[in-house]
């Protein structure tokens, strides 16, 4: 991993008096009458092609946060490009509804970009931020992840996200490969060629392996990839399925469906394979587990009452309860990192597969709205708050919990199957 | 030895049909549907027209085997959306591939399992392994050696038809056979 070089020098006092380092405020994102903040971010001062790519990238972040919406540049009364923000213009931000304004600059030094940025807080005219960020001018995106988490932590006291990954199955032709990028799309290329059909990956919590499905021996077997190293090795080559890999919160085993004994059936494994674990028996398809963070229950789909809906299996008794019943489709489901929600794959009302979230104990389901074109295959991110899923038109997007906006975060199609890691340091 | 078994093998299958026939909804009519395979003759129209000779023999029940081959592979089982039941178009096309198997001891068949675009690829990867499944049980239920089959589910990876109404859907749901270890 690029990290940042040089980050966090801080600038204080550079400012003319009305404007002081502000305090973090903490605002429930999860309250009903949290309304997004409203963020103003003229262009940015510096080279056009370096500054405009930098604002993009702060633009699709800000959105990808799903706490803070970017008030239309046209609107601006001052449109820049601005590298600072005045005290006397305080007023002209108020006027057009920003609760922030973001101004930025973006100057090459070398093969290196230096991004400083502030910004202030308008209903206490105070800078919450201000701070310049360095890294090689080929990967700028990654000054952007470190305002922006740092922006989230100022202004609401959340977690970052922004230094996660997001693996997928890109389809090139007919052949398929790895494919990964920061969770909001930048930085994006392939990491493993198949040559043939790949499936199912899933990124280990520490974001250091990857665990996916391919036929390179005419079968569907689980594979691990080591980011470390780059090589790929056997989990599992049983006769029939070996499919469906999701990791334990410890990164140490997965849990997967296997269909060696007759069906599909959900088995605990070791890395390599071994100390396999058969965790359920039923005549029907089981398939699609994922453990809680806690390791004390796994969610999983069943057919087992005729067709796909969802089930929490109780690890320490083997006890198996229905949590789905709205529906006659229900699959994929996936544990938040939190533990407190499971979001999975539902044909809803308008004959159509959206994505669903509910609770583990089956209570507040809600289907959440994403593209309305065919939606699969959610994955949480890191802080538990956003998912990430496919889309029948071949693009990943990231949606929010609250179901208040949908950012698309590939382009041009043949992605499918995304995978959200944990934060990688 | 084995010749005799051999007469008897479309006796027994045929008989197997008419028991499994007798208790599907279907009437008896059906089972008269029940080919035997061509012999090798009838397939070889052009036979008395060439020169007699061991070789070309051998090269004309070569093509003829070919033929029946294509036959077999060429035939798929369909599925209902989100069923891996056989339906009686599914037994019957299966009851002549296990006489066809019966015939020809020396072959073995992948049964591959697959789906319509619909639902999801984790779940349509395990349906396609039932479907592949119900048909290798079938053909083991037909009285072929288990270790002749085997199978494969790819899931909705590898669709006939790529379209995205029920008509492809329709073909894409099915199981295909391949001919192997001739």
């Amino acid at each position: 991993m690029k990290r940042i070089i040089a980050s966090a020098v801080i600038l204080l006092c550079l400012f003319s008096s009305a404007l002081y380092a502000a305090n973090p405020i903490h605002i429930d994102i999860q309250a009903r009458s949290f309304k997004k903040l409203k963020v103003a971010m003229p262009a940015f001062w510096g080279p056009a092609d370096l500054a405009g790519q930098v604002w993009d990238v702060c633009a699709r972040d800000l959105a990808i946060t799903g706490v803070f919406s970017l008030i239309e540049p046209k609107g601006y009364i001052h449109p820049g490009p601005l590298r600072r923000i005045e005290a006397g213009t305080l007023k002209d931000w108020s006027l057009i509804g920003a609760d922030y304004v973001i101004a930025g600059e973006i100057s090459r030094q070398g093969t290196l970009a230096a991004f400083t940025v502030q910004v202030v807080e308008i209903a206490t005219s105070k800078i919450l931020l201000s701070t310049t960020y360095t890294t090689s001018a080929d990967s700028a995106y990654l000054t952007v992840h470190t305002f922006m988490d740092a922006m989230m932590e100022r202004a609401l006291g959340l977690d970052g996200i922004f230094s996660s990954k997001i693996v997928a199955i890109q389809k090139v032709g007919e052949k398929k490969q790895l494919y990964s990028s920061w969770c909001d799309g930048t930085g994006g290329k392939a990491i493993k060629g198949g040559g043939d059909l790949m499936l199912n990956p899933a990124w280990s919590p520490d974001g250091r392996k990857i665990a996916f499905v391919s036929y390179w021996k005419n079968n569907p077997d689980l594979y691990i990839l080591d980011l470390a190293t780059y090589k790929v090795g056997m989990i599992s080559s049983e006769k029939g399925i070996n499919s469906t890999p999701s990791f334990d919160a410890t990164g140490t085993k997965i849990v997967c469906t296997l269909s060696r004994d007759g069906n599909p059936e959900i088995y605990q494994l070791g890395l390599d394979g071994k100390n396999s674990l058969r965790l359920t028996d039923s005549w029907a398809t089981d398939t699609s587990p994922s453990l809680a963070p806690d390791g004390k229950s796994m969610v999983f789909c069943s057919s087992r009452a005729g067709a796909p809906q969802i089930y929490i299996l109780d690890m320490p008794s083997k006890k198996v309860e229905r949590i789905s019943f709205t529906g006659t489709y229900n699959t994929e489901p996936v544990f938040s990192p939190k533990g407190d929600l499971i979001a999975f794959t539902h044909l809803a009302e308008d004959r159509r597969y959206h994505v669903a979230i509910i609770r583990p104990d089956g209570s507040k389901m809600k289907v959440l709205a994403g593209t309305g074109r065919g939606d699969e295959s959610p994955t949480f991110s890191p802080d538990g708050r956003l998912v990430a899923f496919g889309s029948s038109d071949g693009n990943i997007y990231i949606t929010d919990i609250f179901d208040t906006m949908t950012v698309q975060i590939t382009k041009g199609g043949g992605f499918s199957e995304p995978s959200w890691s944990g934060l990688i340091k | 030895m084995s010749k005799t078994y051999r007469a008897l093998w479309p006796i027994i299958v045929l008989s197997l049909v008419l028991f499994m026939a007798g208790c599907a909804k279907k009437g008896v009519e059906q089972v008269e549907e029940v080919t035997p395979p061509p012999s090798q003759e009838t397939a070889a129209p052009g036979m008395d027209m060439t020169m007699p000779g061991t070789e070309q023999v051998e090269v004309t029940e070569q093509a003829a085997m070919d033929a029946e081959i294509a036959n077999f592979q060429d035939k798929d089982i369909y599925y209902d959306f989100d069923k891996f039941n056989l339906t009686p178009d599914a037994r019957k096309i299966l009851a002549e591939k296990a006489s066809f198997l019966n015939v020809h001891p020396e072959i073995k068949v992948k049964v591959e399992g697959h789906c319509d675009e619909r639902g999801t690829r984790e779940y349509n990867l395990a349906l396609g392994e039932r479907r592949a499944k119900a048909a290798m049980d079938y053909l083991i239920f037909l009285g072929i050696n288990p270790m002749r089959i085997s199978t494969i589910s790819y899931g909705e990876e590898r669709p006939l038809d790529p379209g995205h109404n029920e008509e492809a859907w329709t073909k894409n749901r099915r199981a295909h056979f391949l001919v192997s270890g001739n």
